[in-house]
This record gives structure tokens, sequence and C-alpha cells, in this order.
């Protein structure tokens, strides 16, 4: 049920003749979890929230250190050394009150990934490395999830939507788990673009409308500022989501 | 014969900003390395030092997957090959 507020509020994006009221409606009943609070994630929750998701949960391990502020625009100086859920956390409710956030100050593992995501309606990949981004790929393919999949290097970035049992996952792409990089290159806007595309997916995909970056991989080159798309195929040996015994 | 290797962005600013590149080879393997004589710094990015791809590239062949037999998967005319570099950061 939409209060006044929410009408007054979300009246513009509400006048989107294909999201509507219903959509609006789709957006307050939804569960998002943000894995990562970095680039991607900070920008992502800031739009989750600005659309009027009514769940969103805010994960990381880490704290604020100063040579994050080029690009985690919800850190502050005066967050250094705080833990980034509850940093981020304290932002959004400031800009959202009628949304419920819940930040968890916790490590993503092959142990716990399935209980944190459990009951989401979709994930956003808010990672900075590929290990964590398999194990929630992997999660997420076991708990039925939709994966929106966003990372960033330099001025280039990239984007897909998984569907379990549709699409093609990250493993089907990457069956070995790249080596961790110790320090990627990065601008502030790479992660913005992405995450803003993350989201576009995740509003599409809640309230049911548009077409999605499924079984395609969308490429962002800020460099020479063009889109450029990749085709993905479902790998039947995939030793993650595959149907074939490997 | 002819083949055609899609870069993604970061192989592209290394191509002389050509997205697509018509190769020669029987297997992605000599394909890979017709491209490479033209452009080494790709060599550089894709491969480690004993010249096997690194985890972080994938190399799709009319959009699937060619894992674990990369370098040997025979292509033919009109093949695509794409070779997708993970970006990792977030």
């Amino acid at each position: 049920m939409l209060t006044k507020d929410d009408l007054t509020r979300y009246e513009r994006q509400i006048l989107y003749a294909d999201f509507g009221e219903e959509g609006q409606k789709r957006l307050k009943q939804s569960r998002v979890v943000v894995a990562g609070l970095g680039g991607l994630g900070c920008s992502a929750s800031l739009y989750l929230t600005c659309a009027g998701v009514g769940h969103v949960t805010l994960i990381d391990c880490d704290r604020v250190e100063l040579s994050n502020l080029n690009r985690q625009i919800l850190h502050c100086e005066e967050d250094i050394g705080e833990e980034k859920p509850f940093s981020a956390a304290q932002k959004l409710a400031k800009l959202n009150s009628s949304i419920e956030v819940t930040p968890v100050f916790k490590e993503i593992t092959e142990r716990n990934a399935r209980e944190i995501i459990k009951g989401a309606n979709l994930v956003i990949d808010g990672m900075d490395n590929f290990k964590t981004r398999f194990i929630i790929n992997k999660a997420c393919v076991a708990e039925g999830i939709p994966f929106i999949h966003g990372g960033v290097h330099g001025l280039f970035g990239e984007v897909t939507t998984i569907i379990p049992g549709k699409t093609p996952c990250l493993a089907c792409i990457f069956p070995e788990v790249p080596q961790r990089e110790v320090a990627f290159p990065v601008f502030g806007v790479t992660p913005a673009v992405i995450a803003i595309l993350q989201v576009t997916e995740a509003i599409k995909l809640l309230a049911g409308f548009g077409s999605l970056l499924t079984g395609k991989m969308l490429y962002f080159n800020g460099d020479t500022m063009d889109f450029t798309f990749c085709s993905l195929v479902k790998n039947q040996n995939c030793k993650v989501c595959g149907t074939k015994e490997v | 014969m002819s083949i055609k290797v899609r870069l993604n962005p970061m192989l592209k600013s290394l191509a002389g900003g050509q997205e697509v590149v018509e190769v020669t080879g029987h297997t992605i393997g000599e394909c890979l390395e017709n491209l490479e004589s033209r452009f080494p710094v790709i060599k550089q990015l894709i491969r480690d030092k004993q010249g096997q791809l690194r985890r972080y590239c994938s190399i799709l062949v009319n959009s699937e997957s060619t894992y674990p037999k990369e370098l040997t998967t025979p292509v033919k005319d009109g093949d695509q090959i794409d070779i997708v570099v993970f970006f990792g950061g977030g």
C-alpha cells in the first residue's frame, strides 16, 4: 500500500507508463542485498534508496579509509575508521526514512553466503574482488536469486544480469576464479556509471517491465565514451549452474 | 580463412581502437598468435609468463565458452572469437 507521502515522493517515476503505482508498490515490497559498500555499492544503494526499494541490506567487512573517498560517495572524511555498512546506512536513512536499511558488518564466505542472501528478491554486486563475487554468484544460483553483476577497472566497466536457470552465470564465462588484483585503477565516475546501470536493471526486474541485460555483457568505455555488448551463452558444463555431469 | 576476433574495451584500446580484427588460424591458439604478432601489447595482458591465458580472460567462440580447451579449440571460416577480460574492481 502506498502512502500519501509515497505518492508525492515517487510522483515523477510513477508517471512512467510501464511503471506506475503498481511498479512502485512492487519496489516497496522488495528486498535487495547490496554486497559490498565500495564504489559500486555506495552509488547503487543510493539510487535503490531514492527509488523506494522497501528493504535494502548493506553488507561489507571493511572500514572507511581515506583512499576510498574518490569513489565511495556515501562515506565522508569524518567516517574514516567507521564500519562501511553503518556509515552508508546513516546517510541513506537521512535520504529516505520510509524504507528499511539494514547494515551488516560481516565478511561474505562460502559458509554464510546463502544465509545472508536468503529471502532477497535480488542481489547487487558491489564487490571489489573476484573470489567473493564467485561465492555470491554460486549462492545466488543455489537460492534462485537474480544477481546483477557489475565490475570496473580504470574507465572501463561491465554489467550483466544473471537469472538462475535462465541465463549464463559468472562461472559459465569464467570457470576458474581469477587471481586477486592488489590495487586496481579507478576513477569515481566509473563505478557510478556502472552502479546506476545495475540499479536500472534492478528497478525493471523488480517492477516487471522493460528488457534486461540477460545473456549479454554490456561494456562501458569511459575513455572513448562508447558502450558495446558481448553475447553470452549458458555453459551446460558449468560447475555452478550447468545441467551436465562434469 | 577469415576469423573475426572481437576485442573488449580494454583490448580495443591496445589495438589502435579496432573493435574487430580479422585473423587467420585453424585453432584459437593460432588465431591469438596471429593477433598478438600484430599487437604484442595484447599478449602481455592476456597471457602469463608461461604463455598460458590469464584466468581473468575468457575466450568465447560464437558466444560459447571454450574452457578448458581455449587454445586448442578448432575454428572455422566465419567464426567469431570474443576475448572477454573480467573487470574485477568495485
